[in-house]
């Protein structure tokens, strides 16, 4: 049966069978339940797996591109001329890459998520590629794919997927990044009432120069249920034959300069209202949809990135010699490797399992793993590429490798499809909302001081304070992880229970205020990504041993590294949410801003004033 | 009880020299609180320093007695106080200038080898260099301790050393570094050089040198806002530092709407325009166009801003703060961020054990819109300032501008510009059509 086998990954349309029965059971999220201390092994062990058939067509798929991207693509030329050529740009149409998840109802190659997040591995070989492509399908057409009606869907996937038509998603405009309230393009309708005339500029347009199909926000009125007239968010597909278009200059940007970035201004352009992506009113959720389901890809882009370059790297390393030995026996040289492997192993093994539970049949909501993911892997891969560059010394510093390149591409990671710092807000903020939820109850007795609920959390206290081992059951008899793992599984257990008594306290502590602590929700954002890591790691290494993959064994050695380096930290951040603002630190910091921030500029006195 | 002993001293020695010369010197009488840190001495050091005292005596004696002698200097400006005082008057009569002053330092320094009366001449210095605008010239100091006569007064075995060697010589020497002190200037290695070969290195002049030279590098920059020692002279530009100082925020801008000037009409009168200087932060004009029109919004004022001796004055635009049936707090729209919850749907509160707020008294006081400062504190230089302002919040065309100006407090322009004979008339009508109340 394969509804039992349901951590096999399956196309959506050989399951709709099994949808009915899963759709209960898949309402819990992992992530979420992390915020209670409870690990739902179910969710995450085993590790998701691919059917053979499906493990040979991702194949099929993947030598082909792997193939155009090693010999037809000139990263460095695309950097340097600012413009991804023509040729390329047909071939990466003819490969299909500009239709992976479209259905292939509508002539695209109907991929899955996690056969798309290992096309993601080659394609992230160029970033402006990788960005153009993300731009075109992660979020330009995603609108039409996730909200669109039958019509909508006919008339423009077909051609978006064949990339004769490439989209782009306009919604950031000079006031607004991530503000819904301040954006100022508005769509009225005419008086006919069939059509919107649509007027402002949108800025930072991927693709802004090249598309020819475009999601954009604007602002409707709406007359809401008290009959009183509002302005609200809605999502429109406009072409750019519909006129009043104008793309700008493409910015000039640090990295990923290949890909083609430029404010788009909509001067009275007229859209028929059949274009409307959803209700109208209804842009904000299709906005938050699209943007939450656009980033996990990112994990395996990063990993694939990295695992390239170790290639790269290692190369040198092992060749170059300095005082008769090579560069590979140095120490600090081997520990750069090593970060690098564990980075991409956890990067992999994230993006997968996010991949692989967003495959499952039922509509999983992922968002926050993908946040995740999308964190943990940008700022892994930011560290991994200059630590590669470092390997190279000098070198790595000259057009004449790649690294530089690599890493002005690899920096935008942090930055677009939310910032990081934003990401972990809605990681920290979305499991908090749900803790908060279940706990309200419980925390408002302990603070009307009912005796048998605080006994109860006294005992507990007691029992950790004497030093009882937590089980939450990855281990032992029904164990779900591998005994060589059984110490790293112990630390993660140990984790999650600590972090499930810390949001408790926070909760207690700091109640909806806590949205205003944001030091406080990045430690937990942070603490909950490294749990998150810990689970795929230990999930993933637990599969390649009981069925025997080449390497096993270091795949162990890397997620016993991992999980103990991870364990620290935790205990680390932990410990700091436990305590005020004065012992952590976090008030010093914000004194500091504070200060630097009242004059706008570095107040300290120069070290060579004198007063006398 | 020593302090004590050496008060009595100081009084007896007052006593010697009242009987003595006859005058009484009010140097000394000024001196008295000082006397009172100076070390103590022990009794048996009394015929040793009683016999300093009188070689002090013996210097003032002659002052008034030994004066017919010396007949061939310029006699008289040996003789007391005042004569030194005659000196700078006399020098000042041509010039109140650091030159002149510095040329009263070089006639007595030149005109005596042995300096007599040079505590003296020191004291009516200091007092007058106020007078001469060098109170903050440290070279002028300098060159005012350069005249002690050198290496007398330097102990020479430790007894001197044990009490209080020359202690007029150094209580003038501590009162200039006290005048230092007290204006803000910093004593220089110079200084220091001097006091040493003057009075020795362990000498109370020395000491109040060292003292000056401990805290005033640590209180140099005490003050966040400082006041510069020279205040622009331009009014205009007075307004605009007096206001970007009241209002304290970086995004401020301050406006010019009237330029001073002065033109001559056909009647042949003088017209003055004063000058109207107006700052508004963005803040002020995002909280204005929230006002609701049909309160008024008062001009008030002057209140007055000190700048170290200079006083200013300055008016608000302001408006009473909302009566508490109207404030309304915006609830946060749950369609406004893309990426995170802007708040919470918690039912919980933050925890007593969390709040760190003090617990403040807060009285509620209008939102103050713009501020200004003008030549005249009339209603019509005030009224442009607000029509200026309509340029940028067009929300005072549909409100009521109430002036309540106090009269009174007009020294500043009183004196400088005479007051308008006739507003012009345009302006009325303009200040009318706004639906001015007064």
């Amino acid at each position: 049966m394969k509804c039992t086998n349901y951590f096999v990954a399956q196309p959506s349309v050989t399951s709709l069978s099994c949808d009915k029965n899963r759709t209960h059971t898949r309402k819990l999220a992992y992530a979420k339940d992390l915020f209670l201390g409870k690990v739902n092994k179910e969710e995450v062990f085993p590790y998701p797996e691919v059917s053979n058939e499906e493990l040979e067509e991702i194949n099929q798929f993947v030598s082909p591109v792997e193939k155009f991207f090693n010999e037809d693509v000139d990263s460095k030329r695309i950097d340097h001329e600012a413009k991804i050529p023509d040729e390329t740009m047909n071939g990466l149409k003819e490969l299909g890459l500009f239709g992976i998840q479209v259905p292939e109802e509508y002539g695209g190659l109907g991929l899955t998520n996690t056969m798309y997040a290992r096309l993601g591995e080659i394609i992230s070989l160029d970033g402006s590629i990788a960005v153009t492509l993300a731009a075109h399908q992660a979020i330009g057409l995603k609108g039409i794919l996730i909200a669109g009606n039958e019509e909508q869907k006919a008339k423009y996937l077909p051609k978006l997927a064949t990339g004769e038509h490439v989209a782009a998603f306009c919604l950031t405009e000079p006031g607004s990044g991530s503000d819904a309230a301040s954006i100022q393009t508005r769509a009225t309708l005419t008086e006919d009432g069939k059509h919107y005339l649509i007027n402002g500029s949108k800025i930072w347009i991927s693709n802004g120069g090249l598309a020819d199909i475009f999601t954009v926000f604007a602002r409707t009125e709406v007359v809401d249920k008290d009959g009183q007239k509002k302005d609200k968010i809605s999502a429109f597909i406009v072409e750019r034959a519909f006129g009043g278009i104008t793309s700008g200059k493409p910015e000039d940007k640090l990295g990923i300069r290949g890909s083609n970035t430029c404010e788009v201004v909509f001067d009275n352009t007229k859209v028929p209202v059949e274009n409307v992506i959803g209700e109208v009113g209804g842009g904000f959720k299709v906005a938050m949809n699209i943007l939450n389901s656009g980033r996990f890809s990112m994990g395996s882009a990063g990993a694939g990135m990295i695992k390239k370059l170790i290639g790269l790297t290692a190369e040198y390393a092992g060749t170059r010699k300095q005082f008769n030995k090579s560069l590979s026996e140095f120490g600090m040289v081997q520990e750069k490797f090593a970060v690098m492997a564990l980075n991409a192993f956890v990067m992999e093994s994230m993006a997968y399992l996010t991949a692989g539970m967003m495959d499952r049949p039922g509509v999983p909501d992922c968002s926050l793993e993908a946040a995740m993911v999308k964190v943990f892997s940008s700022e892994g891969g930011w560290v991994c590429v200059s630590e590669a560059l470092q390997v190279l010394g000098g070198l790595g510093y000259t057009k004449n490798y790649p690294y530089e390149r690599y890493l002005r591409d690899c920096r935008i990671l942090l930055i677009f499809e939310g910032t990081n710092e934003i990401l972990r807000m809605y990681i920290a903020l979305t499991g908090m909302q749900y803790a908060g939820k279940i706990l309200t109850g419980k925390i408002k007795e302990m603070k009307k001081g009912n005796l048998g609920v605080m006994l109860n959390v006294w005992g507990k206290m007691l029992r950790n304070s004497l030093g009882s081992k937590v089980d939450l059951g990855l281990t032992g008899k029904d164990g779900v992880v591998h005994p060589s793992l059984t110490d790293s599984a112990k630390m993660f257990e140990e984790n999650v229970h600590f972090f499930g008594t810390t949001v408790e306290r926070l909760l207690y502590r700091y109640g909806k205020t806590i949205v205003d602590e944001q030091l406080v929700l990045k430690r937990v954002a942070d603490v909950l990504i490294n749990l998150y890591a810990m689970t795929a790691v230990l999930s993933r290494a637990s599969r390649s041993i009981s069925i025997g993959l080449r390497n096993h064994d270091h795949e162990v050695l890397l997620a016993n590294t991992f999980c103990s380096e991870a364990y620290f930290k935790n205990n680390f951040w932990m410990n700091q949410l436990q305590k005020n603002a004065p012992e952590n630190n976090d008030d010093g910091i914000k004194k500091i801003a504070k200060d630097v921030l009242a004059q706008r500029s570095y107040i300290c006195s120069h070290p060579l004033d004198r007063t006398y | 009880m020593r302090c004590a002993r050496s008060l009595v001293r100081i009084q007896s020695l007052r006593a010697l020299t009242a009987a003595a010369g006859g005058t009484v010197q009010p140097a000394a009488t000024r001196k008295a609180p000082h006397a009172r840190s100076l070390i103590a001495h022990e009794p048996c050091g009394q015929a040793l320093r009683s016999l300093h005292t009188a070689c002090v005596l013996l210097k003032n004696r002659p002052v008034a007695t030994d004066y017919q002698e010396k007949s061939e200097r310029e006699g008289e400006a040996a003789k007391s106080l005042v004569t030194y005082d005659d000196l700078f008057e006399r020098a000042a009569l041509e010039a109140k200038t650091k030159a002149t002053f510095n040329q009263v330092l070089d006639v007595f320094i030149k005109r005596d080898i042995r300096r007599r009366g040079h505590v003296e001449f020191i004291y009516a210095a200091l007092r007058k260099m106020p007078e001469f605008g060098v109170e903050r010239d440290l070279e002028v100091y300098n060159k005012l301790l350069d005249v002690f006569p050198k290496e007398i007064f330097v102990p020479r075995n430790y007894i001197q050393r044990m009490f209080n060697h020359y202690p007029r010589q150094q209580e003038c020497g501590v009162q200039v570094l006290e005048q230092m002190e007290n204006y803000g200037i910093m004593p220089n290695v110079q200084t220091k050089v001097l006091l040493v070969q003057i009075f020795g290195e362990k000498s109370h002049p020395v000491r109040k040198y060292q003292r000056l030279l401990y805290w005033f590098p640590r209180f140099k920059h005490a003050n966040p806002f400082p006041v510069p020692h020279q205040l622009p002279q331009d009014p205009v530009d007075l307004a605009r530092f007096s206001l970007s100082r009241i209002a304290n925020d970086l995004d401020a801008r301050v406006t010019v709407y009237q330029l001073p000037y002065t033109d001559v009409c056909e009647t042949g009168e003088e017209v003055t325009q004063p000058y109207v200087v107006g700052i508004q932060s963005p803040d002020q004009r995002h909280l204005l166009a929230k006002h609701n029109p049909s309160r008024p919004v008062f001009v008030e004022g002057p209140f007055p801003l000190w700048l170290r001796k200079t006083c200013v004055y300055y008016y608000v635009l302001r408006a009473d703060p909302l009566p508490p049936e109207e404030k309304v707090e915006e609830p946060v729209d749950p369609e406004r961020c893309f990426y995170y919850p802007l708040q919470l749907e918690l039912d919980l509160e933050r925890d007593l054990g969390d709040d760190d707020s003090f617990d403040v008294d807060e009285v509620d006081e209008g939102p103050v819109f713009a501020m200004c400062m003008a030549g005249r504190g009339d209603q019509a230089t005030l009224a442009k300032w607000i029509s200026g302002l309509q340029e940028t919040n067009p929300i005072l065309g549909r409100t009521a501008t109430v002036f309540r100006l106090e009269s009174g407090v007009r020294e500043l322009q009183s004196a400088a510009e005479p007051e308008p004979e006739a507003r012009p008339g345009e302006e009325e009508e303009e200040l009318q059509s706004r639906g001015v109340k007064q």
